[in-house]
């Protein structure tokens, strides 16, 4: 298989508010690609098209070869979604919701119990297979959650937003698990707002941003972009806002893009020969003292603000954005 | 897709909501309680015994299925609202199967909450129907067209209280202008023509027709519960049809 997912022009307005703007980009059969982008940049509504769950206003996604709007029951036949938050029912085991998937995706009863044993195993859920699963804990309701996905052996699992929300050790895991996935041959399209994530796991990696795409490669070609910039992170003396800092070091000369990550200011210059007296008297001259300076590789992050100019952590939802994300769960039109 | 495969999809869905609401036992023994609390005290209002209960438990019957069934539907509501209805959207399932699946619970859960109703007016009221294939008949009917009624809320409202509110706006009224509690004919006017809007009264008229052993009217009242379930299916499913398929 060539390409497991093709997406062309695929574009979805909600009323008046455009939320993928002519998105075109394939997945290759057997690759991790990662869809990365902020709250509200249409990840979800691209995801959501591509399975089927979403009519586009105009594009089309094809998955192994069929157009899911022409066949959308044989497209999702090979699509295994996990979607970003658990939507398995809680009332019911963990058993009797596989059993259900594996009905809907019509397996007989001796694959259903078989596959289900496997997933089970797999994912160590055994023991609790016949507890309520509205008493499972975050980790064991993701990987549930996966697992149903795979009960009916997709070649193509769509992950939307795979380790949000999760504590460190079960997002390890849950990165631990798509690996090991991927190693056994199924292609894999995940959405993601965590840059390392994107970085670490997907071969290639396309970035949206207010519904376009706007880079598409492998992210090291991706954090080619800043080809020529450097990294310089700086803190400033304890007890100070570092947030505060950031509009009066972006005057400073030199400093092409000042930004907040993990409580130090980066900087991006093409110049940091220039960039560090004049950062460092900038900072003196402000009443600042500079704590620690170092000088750092560019990542994936800030290949990112390169591009769309602002952070993917920092920015708070607009209210668009916000009724955007609901609007598909939501049923409003 | 093949019929007997859409079928299939339809009688599972059902299942899984069923057995939902059978899971949490206090999910049923609360949606029990109002019918049965209900009786009680319109009982006692009437007085324990006598021709009062034989007019009493019909419309008492009716008004369970009506809620039982409404109750279920809604379902889809807190689906939406959970994302399981995604789960299902995501599967290789016709929309058309997911309608028919959800219908289904709902009249099914119309008629065993109506039956539970009817036991208890057998048990303690001694009222018995003697042509329990023509009640049947009539409970499933009336079933499926409060079900209708359920998925035409479920497909306006956008979220859960949404779906209380629009759901006690229809069946409030309903309850009490369906001639459960005091025959339409005593009611000023123009009620009597609000409740002839109305499913219930044509539940709630052809069971105590029933009871009383006649038939005189039964065939028209069904035919009105037939026409109702028709037309709210047919909106309902219209109305979920535009979400799943947007």
């Amino acid at each position: 298989m060539e390409n497991a997912i093709e997406v062309k022009e695929l574009t979805k307005f909600y009323g008046s508010l455009l939320a993928v703007d002519h998105v075109n980009f394939e997945v290759k059969g057997k690759e991790v690609f990662g869809l990365l982008g902020p709250n509200g940049a249409g990840k979800t509504t691209t995801v959501r098209m591509i399975c089927g769950m979403l009519r586009p206003t105009s594009g089309t996604a094809v998955v192994a070869g069929f157009d899911v709007s022409q066949k959308p029951q044989e497209a999702k036949r090979r699509i295994g979604l996990v979607p970003d938050v658990s939507n398995l029912f809680g009332e019911l085991s963990a058993r009797v919701n596989l059993e259900f998937m594996g009905k809907l995706y019509g397996l007989d009863k001796k694959t259903r119990r078989e596959r289900i044993d496997q997933v089970l195993e797999l994912f160590h859920l055994k023991e609790r297979q016949n507890d309520l699963i509205k008493y499972y804990s975050k980790g064991m309701h993701r990987r549930l959650t996966i697992a149903a996905a795979l009960i009916h052996q997709p070649e193509i699992l769509v992950m939307d937003e795979p380790t949000s929300g999760l504590d460190a050790q079960t997002a390890r895991l849950v990165r631990e698990i798509i690996i090991d996935l991927n190693k056994e041959g199924r292609t894999i399209l995940l959405t993601t707002h965590q840059i390392d994530e994107a970085d670490r796991l997907a071969q290639r990696v396309g970035i949206i941003d207010r519904g376009r795409l706007i880079a598409l490669n492998t992210p090291e070609q991706i954090k080619n972009t800043t080809e020529g910039m450097r990294a310089l992170e700086i803190k400033i003396l304890n007890g100070v806002d570092q947030q505060r800092w950031i509009p009066i070091i972006s005057e400073a000369e030199g400093v092409d893009k000042a930004f907040l990550v993990e409580g130090k200011i980066r900087i991006l210059s093409k110049d940091l020969s220039q960039v560090i007296p004049t950062v460092v008297n900038f900072v003196d001259k402000h009443g600042g003292k500079i704590e620690n300076i170092s000088v750092a590789q560019p990542t994936l992050e800030d290949a990112f603000i390169n591009l769309t100019g602002k952070s993917i952590r920092e920015e708070p939802m607009s209210k668009e954005e916000y009724l955007k994300q609901r609007l598909p769960r939501s049923g409003l039109r | 897709m093949k019929p007997l495969t859409s079928l299939m999809h339809s009688v599972w869905i059902a299942e899984n909501d069923l057995r939902q609401s059978f899971k949490s036992v206090r999910h049923v023994v609360w949606s029990l309680l109002f019918p049965i609390f209900m009786l009680f005290t319109f009982s006692f209002r009437y007085g324990a015994t006598g021709s009062d209960n034989t007019f009493l438990i019909p419309g008492i019957v009716g008004m369970t299925a009506m809620f039982g069934s409404i109750n279920e539907t809604m379902s889809i509501v807190w689906d939406k609202s959970m994302g399981v209805f995604d789960r299902i959207l995501a599967a290789p399932v016709s929309s058309t199967s997911i309608i028919v699946g959800k219908t289904l619970a709902g009249a099914v859960m119309g008629v065993i909450s109506a039956l539970v109703l009817l036991i208890i007016g057998r048990t303690l009221y001694g009222v018995s129907f003697v042509n329990i294939g023509a009640v049947l008949l009539i409970i499933l009917l009336a079933s499926f067209s409060f079900t209708g009624i359920g998925t035409i809320i479920s497909g306006l409202a956008s979220e859960p209280r949404e779906a209380m509110m629009l759901s006690n706006l229809l069946r409030f009224p309903m309850m009490f202008l369906g001639g459960v509690f005091f025959p339409i004919e005593v009611m000023p006017m123009p009620l009597p023509y609000v409740a002839r809007a109305m499913p219930l009264t044509y539940a709630t008229e052809a069971l105590r027709t029933i009871q009383t052993g006649s038939t005189s009217i039964v065939f028209v009242d069904a035919m009105a519960l037939l026409a109702y379930t028709v037309g709210t299916m047919l909106l309902g499913s219209q109305i979920l049809m535009r979400i799943m398929t947007r």
